[in-house]
């Protein structure tokens, strides 16, 4: 038996004298989220070096939204961040309606609001899931996909579509949210938090997931500013910066919520802020089913006859805190019916970035729990 | 007396009765019809024996899927077959069918024969379990002065399998859970001996037969029970189920040593995992729990339930437990695990020194 051993050791050839294998993570990988490619250098167990390549989902999605009708582009907006499509249309559609000088009703304003703070709680719900999968964890996975499912059903109900919905249109709102649907909300908020509180516990009372992510990944505050990180990730590492506290928009300056940050800017710091912001999301939802006012729905101005007819001049961005992170479009119209340019600001893109600067130095397994850790959703960062 | 034995002699008895008398050839002192006896019972108990031990992967692999799907708010197979009880062999008829798939440049003669040393140390281990007695007749199909030496050598052959199946298969994921196997078997093999060593200075003896008779007033979990907590975390390992399971690791390296296999190479694979799980459960029994003793039931009875008992802690722990890094495994079996075991060892060597008399 070790004749053979040594047998194929020295037939397979590995070469002892070069130390650094290349070893490719994807982009067929079951734990790299989509399509990300990582060429890892390896010294036996340990990162020497960490490249991510992109573009292996790359659908032009910039380029097709500039050939059609300003509407016509937010279905592309939804298949950018396909877990949260609603606050890749959110953000699109402020700009363009900034970029209009359009009036929008207060209910569908407080109406996006709502939704958006639902899509996150999906969106990080999502991500808990798949992380837990790639810490080797395979329960907590059914467990969050179980209250999504009911996230997505109010979906379901509100727009009639699951995943890509197609339901934020300029003016406004594509159809009134109904009673029925506004009692599953109330059912959902009622008792999220109590589900939530099991789920962490699942996580955080695991001995060996909070050894296996405290102090990995690190990320000072001040790289992670210099890589244009933003979201989770950024707040984990203890800059309190969220679009919705410091430049509001919506009406979230006139609910009541915390940012959660913490110090540490580990895996485990970003898993506490995830968590912190899914309760905080619920907070928002409460508030905004109790001010919800009555009304439009939508601008009748912007009724669907007049939609392919919407002509805009100038330039705008809305920088918006998407579950990524700043999520933006950067809209330029020529006067035309068809916008000049669009440029997307995607989160995910930025955020992965710094992997190079978090890998280094630790182990393999530190790269699932580390690349799952900053939550990259490939149509958004390929776009 | 052994079944082997027992078996053997009513045979011969029958030849005899049947006036089919070799008298003329003799070997080596004995008749030739003893020799033809014995070949007989020897291929019938060890088929009997490999048929055990597939029907117990078919149960603990049924019982895994539901109790797993339980855990995570699923149904679970519920179509093959009544409550879906037939699941595992409709796929296996599925993996026979696939195409037998080797890599371009991997070594196809140590690809090809890595299933088989992963797999053949199950089927042998399962021979040198004593499954209890009635009245005179040990139902244990070998019996030897130093069955748990045996037992253990054998079971130490398995990573070779995962070894040289992740060298050969030419690809740098296998490779490295090739290693890791290699890295984990130096982890946690020198405490399970010495936990090992331990219950036999205890029981006085090496065979699995003497040792559970030595637990007949106290089992071994009660003046074993860090060596119980080494040897048990130890067969975990040795199974590489989560959260030790780190040759496969499927978030990190792809399915580790087995991501090149498919077909039917791979499903040997993991037939020996559960096959593992279930020797793991019985040896763990019989060296921890006191085997087949106990009160009212047969003894056969009484060390069923204590496998499932332990095969249920093991699927608990793979339902409900993430992986643990690599490096943190090997802290775990040398600073932690190696020392721990030596107390034991110790304490043992004391117990048996002064008390001898009570084991």
């Amino acid at each position: 038996m070790a004749r053979i051993l040594f047998h194929l050791i020295l037939q397979r050839g590995i070469d002892m004298e070069d130390k650094v294998i290349e070893v490719n993570f994807g982009p067929q990988h079951p734990s790299t989220h989509g399509v990300l490619r990582i060429k890892v250098k390896l010294d036996g167990e340990i990162i020497v070096d960490a490249q991510p390549v992109i573009g292996y989902l790359h659908r032009n999605a910039e380029k097709l939204s500039e050939m059609g009708s300003y509407p016509k582009a937010t279905i592309y907006m939804d298949r950018l961040d396909y877990v949260s499509a609603l606050n890749m249309e959110l953000g699109y559609v402020l700009t363009v309606e900034k970029l209009m000088d359009a009036q929008v009703p207060e209910r569908a304003l407080w109406i996006r609001m709502m939704l958006v703070e639902l899509n996150r709680i999906a969106s990080h719900l999502i991500w808990l899931g798949t992380h837990g999968l790639d810490m080797g964890m395979l329960t907590p996975f059914f467990y969050c996909f179980r209250e999504r499912e009911r996230i997505l059903r109010i979906f379901d109900e509100i727009s009639g579509s699951r995943l890509l919905y197609n339901y934020f249109a300029i003016g406004g709102v594509y159809s009134d949210i109904t009673p029925k649907s506004i009692s599953m909300i109330k059912e959902f908020v009622d008792d999220y938090e109590k589900k939530l509180e099991e789920i962490q516990s699942i996580f955080a009372k695991s001995y060996i997931y909070v050894k296996r992510t405290k102090d990995v990944g690190k990320l000072s505050m001040e790289d992670s500013i210099s890589y244009g990180v933003t979201g989770p990730i950024l707040r984990a590492s203890g800059k309190k910066w969220d679009l919705r506290k410091n430049q509001p928009y919506l009406f979230y300056d006139k609910v009541n919520f915390d940012v959660p940050t913490r110090q540490e800017g580990d895996v485990y710091a970003r898993f506490l802020v995830r968590i912190e912001e899914m309760r905080q999301s619920v907070k928002i939802v409460r508030q905004v089913l109790d001010k919800i006012p009555d009304g439009e729905f939508y601008n009748k101005k912007f009724s669907k006859p007049m939609l392919v007819r919407l002509k805009a001049t100038g330039e705008s961005y809305i920088p918006t805190e998407s579950p990524k992170g700043e999520f933006g479009v950067y809209v330029i119209g020529d006067g035309s019916t068809i916008p000049y340019r669009v440029r997307i600001r995607s989160p995910s893109f930025a955020n992965l970035s710094s992997v190079p600067a978090m890998l280094k130095g630790y182990k393999i397994a530190d790269l699932t729990a580390t690349v799952s850790s900053i939550d990259p959703v490939f149509g958004e960062v390929d776009r | 007396m052994n079944l082997f034995f027992f078996l053997m002699s009513i045979l011969y008895g029958i030849l005899k009765f049947l006036h089919i008398n070799f008298v003329p050839f003799v070997y080596d002192g004995y008749p030739i019809g003893l020799w033809i006896a014995y070949a007989i019972v020897a291929v019938v108990e060890v088929v009997l024996v490999f048929a055990l031990s597939m029907i117990a992967v078919v149960i603990i692999v049924y019982v895994f899927r539901k109790y797993m799907a339980d855990v995570q708010n699923r149904i679970g197979p519920n179509r093959v077959g009544i409550w879906g009880t037939l699941q595992l062999i409709a796929d296996v008829f599925k993996l026979i069918q696939k195409q037998d798939l080797i890599p371009s440049n991997a070594d196809s003669f140590g690809f090809k024969i890595a299933p088989y040393i992963v797999f053949t140390p199950v089927a042998i281990g399962f021979i040198l379990i004593p499954f209890g007695n009635v009245s005179i007749l040990n139902l244990m199909v070998t019996n030897f002065n130093y069955t748990v030496l045996f037992l253990i050598g054998v079971m130490i052959v398995a990573p070779l399998g995962e070894i040289i199946g992740g060298l050969s298969s030419n690809n740098k994921f296998s490779l490295y859970g090739a290693l890791r196997s290699a890295a984990q078997d130096m982890g946690y093999e020198v405490p399970m001996i010495i936990s090992l060593v331990s219950v036999i200075i205890l029981a006085g003896s090496y065979s699995a037969d003497g040792i559970v008779y030595a637990q007949r007033h106290i089992p071994f979990i009660v003046p074993e029970f860090i060596g119980f907590i080494v040897f048990f975390l130890a067969m975990i390992a040795k199974q590489s189920v989560p959260p030790f399971d780190l040759p496969e690791s499927g978030s990190e390296l792809v399915s580790g040593f087995s991501t090149e296999y498919s077909g039917m190479r791979y499903g040997i694979f993991y037939m020996a995992n559960f096959g593992f799980m279930a020797l793991a459960s019985f040896v763990i029994a019989v060296l921890y729990l006191g085997g087949w003793e106990g009160p009212i039931f047969p003894g056969t009875i009484w060390l069923v339930i204590k496998g499932a008992v332990f095969i249920m802690i093991f699927l608990l722990t793979w339902v409900s437990l993430g992986r643990v890094r690599v490096d943190q495994f090997l802290n775990m079996g040398w600073k932690y695990l190696l020392p721990l075991s030596i107390i034991n060892l110790l304490i043992s060597s004391g117990l048996a020194l002064y008390l001898g008399g009570v084991f």
